[in-house]
């Protein structure tokens, strides 16, 4: 993997920086970190292999510094959505690099279209709002702890937690496949914190976290065979009026469904009551035992905590688990101790941070990779242990016409599925590839820039 | 404590020395010298040592700022025990004290000899003193960083704790590449020097070995008077390529960059250059009446001032008879230095500019009790703990001077001898004053005196702290700690 990696200018050395650096540097770019605090600097450049700049992002002097003449990528990811888009105006009068900004704030992203391209923006990214879409998606399936697309919305990646006493408890991959549908892929299986990308001898049990492939059809009918619930919701709960806060009410209303709002501040309350007129919006604190309770979160069908503090949604969810039924859905800002997290029920887990990096990563992934095949999308699942990406198949490929049960993959590497003109195809061993498909491959491997990479 | 971490970055250490080991012995080959199958066999030997130490990679590879200091200090230890080996075996130097001393003073870049007669050593030993100046001079960290891949950025505390100066930074964002970039600047100088000798008609020895020794600003010399026989070219080709080593690396840096701008505008480069004007001139007016031309009076002040001031220590005429004046100026350039980020040693010219431009904001905060001013150069904030890092380094600086001093002082030495054998030694020049001028050497102390030296050297080289880390009892708990649990590893979200 020694291809040339690009270089990439980094401003604003917060929480999203802190995920896409690690990755980035080990995908053997060469990366400038750019904030005013000589402490954060300081620390990024302790923990990472890259070079940091203390000085002001949207100055010239600054970036002239961290070499903007010969970026190739400019990212701005500070908290002010202001100062994103100042320093991508500034950083493209001054190189070639392509630009992305960090736009939160709803009333930029309204405009999100005319910005990109009076500004000549590359990527504006919402960390909010894709966070927001992600939860919806969770809410209209909820028995999913996790839902991705991919081909551009033909297939799904899902992923479920095995119940005690499922059917599939103690049945082998295999037999699924002959027993009950063929039409989905299970891709990876994570078991007591180990990760596996299963076999067709490989045992489920219950407890087990499963991620499949499947059609949104196939989908629906295997769930329902397998005793799944594939009903959404009909009501939320949030907690905390936030950005993300509107922007999932806001995609709830739209599809029918009722949303309380539990916000702590009267001024925002009003703000969002203008906002989303038929929202029920509760003004109080939401750490209050009795007030929940009142809210009715004993028949909610959905609680999602939305609060800026990771402590306080983790205990609002685990309350929540306690006295209702509901669909959980727990937002958790800061990464650093997901290991802990992901041993607790908390129902589905949403990381805007990894959302936002997956993104990027995907982003400049793309860019690097100009010969033989592409990257469309990536996804990371699992806390980023696990990569679904997906390709698009050039001429010359490797793999091209080769039936998948014959080609030499590495380790721990899975073809998901195979996008063939509009159709998805669910492979089994004697499926071939052809020029212009779309391959998803799930991997644990890291830093696979080009479909040749899966091979041995 | 990364115990399985710090013992490969040692094997590693061990294997570069043992390679570099070979230069000599090439220079035995075409000599024809007996003293290269020591030297062969003490090489292979510790590569093979190196190797089978460093064959487990230790799966955890970070560096937290205490082990890089352990490590760095650790390694020039070994390092220095390692060089001393084959001067001991061969019988040259016959004491393993001395040579030791003799070991480290080429390691870090000093060049006080314990020998009276240099040069009845043979090619081969000469071949390695220098050897020993050249490695030591950009640091053998930074070499390992520049060869073998790293990940992660914690390594980079193995380059804070090796390379002079208050801040270290990176040239590039990628580490190795830095001390590449590093590395190759260095190369090219030593080689454009060997050029510029060779056309002065040198040999193919003297040339290597003086560039070798200008290079490490070192200054082992391969005739009993130092450079005193050599041409006023070759003193000025010699003169020029010191000034070149004492200035920042960062400088030829943004000069290969084409940021010339950026380049001249480096405070520290102009005091630097400033510095050496000011003082050559003064010492050429003090000393004019004892030349005939004052062609000669300008050369010997120019390369005088130049080789205490980036702390070569090489000699071209015995300074020590010169007027009060020009001694005492040699004597304070000694503490003075050259750049940081440069092979230099002394305190650094940068640390300097910091001490005095604090002293003034203390003044100003007198006058105005309530004044707010932050310390600035090159047109950056100078963060408070960089500046309160070079205070402490100030104070550690001069308590390990005042102990020095003291230890050597029981041997009768004059003032003069005692104090300025211990500044040539921790500010790794090489010559001092009377007794340890530049016509005598270091061989005439006695064991406790020469180990303190030892310990000096390798202090002023690594900048103290790393050294004196050594020395914390809480250190050792922690060693003890770790080894015990067998170092747990970190779980990793990936």
């Amino acid at each position: 993997m020694s291809k040339n990696g690009l270089k990439i200018i980094i401003v604003g050395a917060g929480k999203i920086a802190r995920t896409i650096v690690a990755q980035l540097v080990e995908e053997g770019h060469d990366l400038t970190i750019v904030d005013i605090s000589y402490d954060v600097v300081e620390e990024f450049t302790q923990a990472y292999d890259c070079m940091g700049v203390v000085g002001n992002g949207a100055t010239y002097a600054t970036l002239k510094e961290a070499g903007i003449e010969t970026a190739d990528l400019f990212i701005a990811v500070t908290a002010s959505d202001e100062l994103n888009l100042l320093c991508c105006t500034i950083a493209k009068q001054f190189g070639d690099a392509a630009t992305i900004a960090r736009v939160r704030n709803p009333e930029y992203n309204r405009e999100v279209g005319y910005l990109r391209d009076k500004l000549g923006l590359a990527m504006i990214i919402n960390p909010e709002l894709e966070a927001s879409k992600e939860i919806a998606r969770i809410l209209f399936l909820p028995t999913a702890l996790e839902i991705n697309s991919f081909a551009h919305g033909h297939a799904e990646l899902i992923k479920i937690r095995l119940p005690e006493g499922n059917m599939l408890d103690g049945k082998s991959i295999a037999s699924l496949g002959k027993n009950i549908t063929n039409d989905i892929l299970i891709c990876a299986v994570e078991r007591n914190g180990d990760l596996v990308i299963p076999h067709g001898d490989f045992i489920l049990q219950s407890g087990d976290i499963i991620s499949f492939a499947a059609t949104r059809k196939s989908c629906l009918s295997f769930l329902k065979m397998i005793g799944f619930n594939t009903k959404g919701v009909r009501d939320t709960i949030i907690v905390g009026g936030g950005i993300a806060c509107y922007y999932l009410a806001d995609q709830l209303l739209r599809s029918g469904i009722d949303v309380k709002i539990i916000e702590s501040d009267t001024a925002r309350c009003e703000e969002l009551s203008e906002l989303l007129p038929k929202a029920t919006l509760i003004n109080a604190d939401a750490t209050d035992k009795e007030l929940l309770l009142e809210a009715g979160i004993h028949n909610a069908q959905a609680f999602v905590p939305l609060t800026g503090i990771d402590e306080e949604n983790i205990v609002l969810s685990l309350y929540a688990r306690e006295v209702s039924n509901a669909k959980l859905v727990t937002k958790i800002t800061r990464i650093t101790f997901s290991e802990v997290i992901s041993r607790l029920d908390l129902g589905s887990v949403v990381y805007p941070k990894y959302i936002t990096a997956e993104y990027i990563l995907a982003y400049v992934r793309a860019k690097q990779a100009t010969i033989g095949s592409n990257i469309e999308t990536l996804y990371q699942l699992f806390d980023s242990r696990v990569e679904a990406l997906e390709f698009s198949i050039h001429e010359g490929s490797a793999i091209i016409g080769v039936p998948l049960k014959e080609l030499k993959l590495k380790k721990d590497v899975l073809i998901g599925f195979i996008y063939h003109k509009d159709t998805v195809i669910i492979p089994s061993g004697n499926d071939i590839i052809q020029e212009g498909d779309n391959v998803l491959i799930v991997t644990t491997h890291h830093g696979f820039t080009e479909i040749g990479d899966v091979l041995q | 404590m990364n115990i399985a971490m710090i013992r490969y970055i040692l094997g590693k250490v061990t294997m570069i020395v043992g390679v570099i080991m070979l230069i000599p012995c090439i220079c035995s080959v075409w000599y024809r010298e007996k003293e290269g199958i020591v030297y062969i066999i003490t090489s292979l030997s510790l590569i093979l040592f190196g190797f089978l130490i460093s064959m487990l990679k230790p799966k955890n590879t970070t560096i937290y700022l205490k082990e890089g200091l352990v490590a760095t200090s650790l390694s020039w230890i070994f390092m220095s025990i390692f060089g001393a080996i084959p001067l001991c075996l061969t019988g040259e130097i016959p004491g393993f004290i001395d040579a030791l001393f003799e070991s480290v003073s080429g390691f870090t870049t000093t060049g006080a000899s314990i020998l009276s007669d240099v040069e009845a050593l043979s090619h081969t030993s000469l071949m390695w003193r220098s050897t020993t100046h050249l490695i030591g001079g950009m640091g053998v960290l930074v070499f390992l960083l520049a060869v073998i891949p790293t990940k992660g950025g914690s390594q980079v505390n193995l380059m804070k704790a090796e390379s002079p100066g208050p801040t270290v930074g990176k040239l590039v964002p990628k580490l190795r590449q830095t001390a590449k970039i590093l590395y190759l600047i260095y190369i090219g100088l030593v080689v454009l020097e060997i050029i510029f000798l060779l056309c002065g008609g040198y040999t193919l020895f003297e040339s290597v070995n003086t560039a070798f020794a200008t290079a490490g600003t070192g200054g082992f010399g391969i005739k009993n008077d130092s450079l005193g026989s050599f041409s006023l070219y070759g003193k000025w080709v010699v003169a020029v390529f010191m000034l070149l080593f004492g200035v920042n690396f960062n400088f030829y840096y943004f000069i290969i960059m084409r940021q010339f701008r950026k380049g001249f505008e480096m405070s520290e480069v102009r005091v630097y250059l400033a510095i050496i004007a000011v003082s050559t001139t003064i010492i050429a007016i003090n000393i004019r009446h004892l030349y005939e031309s004052l062609g000669l009076t300008i050369t010997d002040s120019f390369f005088q001032v130049l080789t205490v001031m980036t702390t070569t220590g090489f000699s071209t005429t015995d300074f020590d008879l010169w007027p009060t004046t020009s001694k005492l100026i040699m004597f304070l350039l000694m503490f003075c230095g050259a750049c940081a980020g440069s092979t230099g040693g002394g305190i650094k010219v940068s640390r300097f500019i910091i001490i005095i431009k604090t002293l003034k904001k203390e003044m100003n905060s007198l006058l105005h009790p309530k004044n707010i001013k932050k310390i600035q150069s090159d047109g950056k904030t100078i963060d408070h703990d960089t500046v309160r890092s070079v205070n402490v380094y100030f104070v550690a600086f001069t308590v390990i001077f005042v102990i020095s001093s003291l230890i050597v002082s029981f041997e009768g030495y004059n003032l003069t001898t005692t104090l300025s054998a211990v500044t040539a030694t921790i500010n790794n020049i090489g010559p001092g004053f009377d007794a340890v001028g530049p016509t005598c050497n270091f061989g005439g102390f006695n064991i406790l005196s020469k180990l303190v030296f030892v310990f000096d050297m390798l202090a002023g080289r690594l900048e103290i702290f790393p050294l004196l880390i050594l020395f914390h009892p809480l250190l050792y708990k922690n060693i003890y700690a770790s080894a015990k649990n067998d170092y747990i590893e970190p779980i990793r979200s990936k």
